[in-house]
Parts: structure tokens; sequence; C-alpha cells
């Protein structure tokens, strides 16, 4: 192999992941039309986050930097795990899963390139959640807090949406996706850590957050604006890292073990 | 690995386990193909014809890697279907039937965009092949619009630009005529008679005769699984050439005794109704002999009975009667 070979495969599959998934992107995900993406994607969690500071303020439970920071992050669920379900999901609506299995190329970089742009997404919505929730709640983002600001919201989004891709994975087989995509999202409300401070929550919940995308994240987050140090912060972005990776292993393995399924059971709606 | 041969298929077999209900579920084993022989070669064009449920798709499947068989073999250009799974779909293209199977928010350029990137075609080759195809099958000028608007013939010119994106070697092509208008349908065979005279081999599945008689060079058919008979299309005429076969237009409704009375008749192989507008036309395959004529008509004395033509058989005569059973063996 030479080194222009080794250059060329690495571009190919860098087209496959980034241009293909950018396709897969328009072609499955049902909120691109405009009143769909600022509903859904901008409004819904905008108001979410000002619904949950008036709780706050009202029964006096945290302050309003702590539901913004959670709520900011949160909000990113909305297009990773719905989208990364539709990613995988609408395949089957379409009846396009045939077409796609009989491409001879990396199952890797077809799937893992089909979550690249939910995660963008997701860094919009995180943006732009940050930006009006502090203007309308007059908060101050500090230029200490940006760079470190920039790392968590990568790390969510990416986590977030390798999160998804796993449920879409089961979506492959189960027919009701919603259900799968509406508890999961009422799972990361619950146990983020978002709403409700991690140290007034049971263990249990606790400990079922830290298997979930979004707990070490807005920890980490939350730690920044604290004040502390890129150590400490770092110490639960790495945390959400790991979880990231460990959505990612299952994700990869549910599609491999489908879609061998599919051939020998004719398991899967192939066409 | 070089063969002779672009198709081959020993013993294919596949079944299906189907479940129904969920308190006390229902197996059952529903043997689709069973045991089917195939040996087509590079550059031919191969029918697979037969009813519906006759296990064409099922055939198709396998041999495209999407579905194991549950026995026997089967090997593209070579490769190993279940083994060399990877080998052989670089080399294969697979078109069916349908209105689904396409990204319908995207527009078509940019589904073949999209299978360009999935089917391995180099970068700088996409865009000058995508536009080559849409040449090819006439969808030039209408690429940029979303496929949700497309009739359903153009979204078969689709699946077929799709199907040829990677320039496959073999072809297979799942009942592309269904559901498409006649001139359509013509245009499709002309694109396939193109494909052909270029080298491809392609394996088309139908249950139009027409089609398969005018399209392909040899023809099996399929029934409940299994091959009937194997030839050319005049091997296969040849077959029902030494029958007459009389049409009869009935005013009244043709009943199964009617049918059975014909069949039971002396010298009558195959007897078959079809309701076309008021009438019922009752086709009747017989050996010929002055009879016939005279012992047809009585069959159906109890009915109103009007003109009575005699025709040469058709392919659709020996197709009728290979599926009925009546003619088997290889040609
Ligand atoms: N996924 C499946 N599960 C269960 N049965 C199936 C499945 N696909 C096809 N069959 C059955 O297998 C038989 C052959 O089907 P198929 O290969 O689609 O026939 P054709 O394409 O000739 O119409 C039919 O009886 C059909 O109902
Ligand atoms: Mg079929």
């Amino acid at each position: 192999m030479t080194t222009v070979s080794h250059a060329s495969r690495a571009s190919r599959a860098l087209r496959l992941a980034f241009h293909g998934g950018g396709l897969s992107y328009r072609a499955l995900f049902n909120w691109t039309t405009p009143p769909m993406f600022i509903g859904t994607l901008l409004v819904g969690p905008l108001f979410q986050i000002f619904f949950f500071v008036h709780v706050g303020r009202s029964l006096h439970v945290a302050d309003d930097r702590f539901y913004l920071l959670g709520n900011a992050v949160l909000a990113t669920s909305m297009p990773c795990v719905y989208g990364a379900i539709m990613a995988v999901a609408n395949e089957r609506r379409f009846g396009t899963l045939g077409a796609v299995l009989l491409s001879p190329r990396s199952r890797g970089l077809i799937w893992g390139g089909r979550v690249l742009p939910y995660a963008v997404n997701g860094l919009a919505v995180m943006t732009f959640m940050m930006l009006v929730g502090a203007l309308v709640l007059g908060l101050t983002l500090p230029p200490s807090t940006l760079l470190g600001l920039a790392q968590v919201f990568v790390v969510a989004a990416m986590s977030c949406a390798l999160f998804g891709l796993a449920l879409g994975a089961l979506a492959v087989r189960i027919r009701d996706v919603y259900v799968i995509s509406n508890a999961a999202f009422t799972l990361l409300i619950l146990f983020s850590g978002a709403n409700l401070p991690p140290e007034s929550m049971p263990g249990w919940m606790n400990a079922i957050g830290s298997f979930l995308p979004l707990h070490h994240a807005i920890e980490a987050l939350r730690a920044l604006f604290a004040g502390a140090s890129f150590g400490e912060v770092w110490s639960a972005l790495v945390l959400e890292v790991a979880v990231a990776l460990g959505y990612a292993a299952l994700a990869y393995g549910l599609l491999r073990f489908f879609e061998w399924r599919s051939r020998a059971n004719a398991a899967l709606d192939v066409m | 690995m070089t063969t002779d041969l672009a198709i081959e298929a020993e013993n294919l077999a596949r079944s299906y386990r189907t479940r129904t209900g969920w308190l006390r579920p229902q197996r059952k084993t529903i043997e689709a193909v069973r045991g089917v022989h195939l040996a087509v070669g590079r550059g031919e064009l191969f029918g697979l014809l037969g009813p519906n449920g006759a296990g064409k798709t099922t055939t198709i499947k396998m041999l495209n890697t999407l579905l194991l068989p549950t026995s026997g073999t089967a090997r593209i250009l070579g490769y190993d279907v279940a083994r060399d799974a990877l080998e052989v779909r670089r080399r294969i293209g697979y078109v069916f039937g349908g209105d689904r199977g396409l990204y319908e928010r995207l527009s078509a350029l940019d589904n073949l965009r999209y299978f360009a990137e999935l089917y391995g075609v180099e970068p700088r080759e996409q865009l000058p092949r995508i536009q080559e195809l849409l040449e090819t099958v006439g969808l030039s000028g209408r690429e940029k619009e979303r496929v949700e608007g497309y009739s359903r013939g153009m979204r078969q010119k689709l699946h077929i630009a799709r199907g040829l994106l990677h320039r496959p070697q073999v072809l297979f092509l799942d009942e592309p005529s269904i559901g498409v208008d006649p001139a359509a349908a013509r245009e499709l065979r002309r694109v396939v008679a193109d494909l052909v005279a270029g080298g491809t081999t392609v394996l088309l599945t139908t249950h139009y005769m027409a089609e398969a008689d005018e399209l392909c060079d040899r023809i099996a058919v399929i029934a409940s699984g299994t091959l009937r008979a194997e030839g050319t299309p005049a091997e296969l005429k040849d077959r029902v050439r030494k029958l007459d076969v009389l049409e009869v237009e009935v005013h009244d409704a043709v009943g199964p005794e009617h049918l059975q009375r014909l069949r039971d008749t002396a010298g009558i192989e195959q007897a078959t109704v079809e309701t076309s507008g008021t009438v019922d036309v009752v086709t009747v395959h017989a050996r010929p002999s002055h009879g016939t004529h005279a012992a047809v008509l009585a069959a159906l004395a109890d009915l109103r009975t009007g003109k009575v033509t005699t025709r040469e058989p058709t392919l659709e005569d020996a197709y009728l009667s290979i599926i009925n059973g009546t003619t088997t063996g290889s040609a």
C-alpha cells in the first residue's frame, strides 16, 4: 500500500461519513421543515427552560443558572435522540433498508456518518438555548467559560446522538419506535440531573443517570460555571466520553446483529 | 476466479418460519423455494417466469445476498452468495418493482448521489455517471424534483438507474414492469435490451408472458418453489405447438363443473376460464382432432355459447399448461 492509496482510502471513508451522512439527514429526518424545526427543536425546549426556572424560583430549589445550564444541554436530546432514531427507523418507512444493506461498504462509516448531522444540529440547538436563555434571564456568559462550553457541547451532542443510534437500531426490529424515543426522552428529563440537583437525588437515580448520556456533561458544565479547573471539568467529561463510546459499541453491535439475523431469518423488512 | 457462468444455483432452497398470535403462537413453515437449479451464462438475459407467490423474489434475494439459503448453494461469477457476500455485492445490481424503496423527500439526483456513495462509485466519477444514467433511463430534466411527486413509471426508472450506478456485471430485475404503463414498459424493455447488448448479464422475473417472450434468451418457469420447465421461448412454445387452442365465448357464468367436464373429455388437455367484460372466455388446449369442436360445445351445452375461435398456441398457453402441470420436464 502506498501513502497515496492510504490517503485516497481515508478521503473516501470521510466522504462516505460526511457527504453520505448529510444526504441521509435530509432523506430521513422528519423535522427539517421550518415549522417543525423551529417549533419542536427551538421554541419547545426554550419554554422548557423558562418553565423549570419558574418552578425553581417558586419552590426555591435552585437558581436560574442551574436550570439554564441543565436544560440547554438537555435540549440536544430532541434532535439527537429523535433524529438518530429516525435515521435508522425511517428506512423501514421508505422500504430502503434492502438497498442500503446491499452496499459493500463499512457499516461503521454508513451508520456512524448518519449520526454526525444530528450532533451538529444538537450543537446548534444548545448554542441557541444558551444564548437566548442567558439573554432573557439576564445571565452573563464570561469569556473564560466559552472554550469549555464548546467542549462540553460537542461531547454532549455526540454522546446523545450515539445513544439515539443505539435506540434506532432497536427500532429496526420494533415497530412502534416512538414508544422507545418517548421513554428515552422521559428517562433523560428525570435522570440526567438537568432539573434535579444530583445531591438531592437518591443514589439509585444518580446510578441510572450515570449510564445515560448528558448526565456527566451537565455535571461538567456546572463545574465549569462554578469556576472549577479544566482538570475537574474534564474528569466529568471523560465519563461522558466513556458513556458515548459504550453506546457507539452497542449501536454497532445491534446493527450488525440485526443485519446478520435478517439474512438468516428474513426478520427485516428489506424488500 | 474464472467461470463461464454468471449465475449458478444448485438445489437452492429457502423456507420461512412465521409466527402469528401472542398468547398461543401458531408456528408455520413455508417452503418458498424448493431445490432450484440455475445456470445462466455471462451476457445472457434469463427470465424467471411464474405466478405470484411462486418464489421468484425469494430466489433473487438469495442470489443477491439479502437472504441466506436454507439449503443448497449459489454462486455469482464464481463467488458464493453465503460466504463471499461482499464480493458478490460489488458485482451485482438489484432492481425491484413497486412504489417503495426510494427516499421520498430527496430529489432523484440526491437519491442517486447517496447510493453512489453507498455502492462505492469513485467520487470524481459520481456526477458524470449519474448524468449518464439519468439520460439512459429518461429522467434528465426531472432529476431535481422530489421523488414523492414521481409517477409509478418515473420511480421505476429511478430504481433502475440506482441499480446500475456501480456498473454491475450481473443485474437482478424483480418484476420491473409491475404497474407501469405500456409506453414506460416498452422503454424499460429497451433499456434492458441495451444493457444486455453491452454485455451485462440480466436475470429478470416477471409474470408477464409477453415481456419474457420479447426479451429473454432463455426462460425458466417456476411455480410453488420449483422449476417446471426451462428453455428458449420458442422451445417452450413448441411444447404446445402440437395442440389446438380453442376459445369459446360464453354468456353465462362458467362453473368448476364445466371445466371438469371439459378436462374429462378425451383429447382435451387443459381448460381454463377468464372473465372479460360481460362474457366468460373458455380456453381449451386439445390434441388436433375433428371431433374437438363438437365435444367442447357438448360439454358446455347448458350454457349460452357465442363465438368459437381456433388459434396458434402462444407462450402464454405454454406457460399455463406448464403451471397447471400438463407438460413437465425440461425442454
Ligand atoms: N418474509 C416472508 N415471511 C414469510 N413468508 C414469506 C416471506 N416472503 C415471502 N414469503 C412467502 O413465500 C412464498 C414465495 O414468495 P415470493 O418469493 O415473494 O414469490 P414471488 O416473488 O414469486 O411472488 C409466498 O408464499 C410468500 O407468501
Ligand atoms: Mg415477487
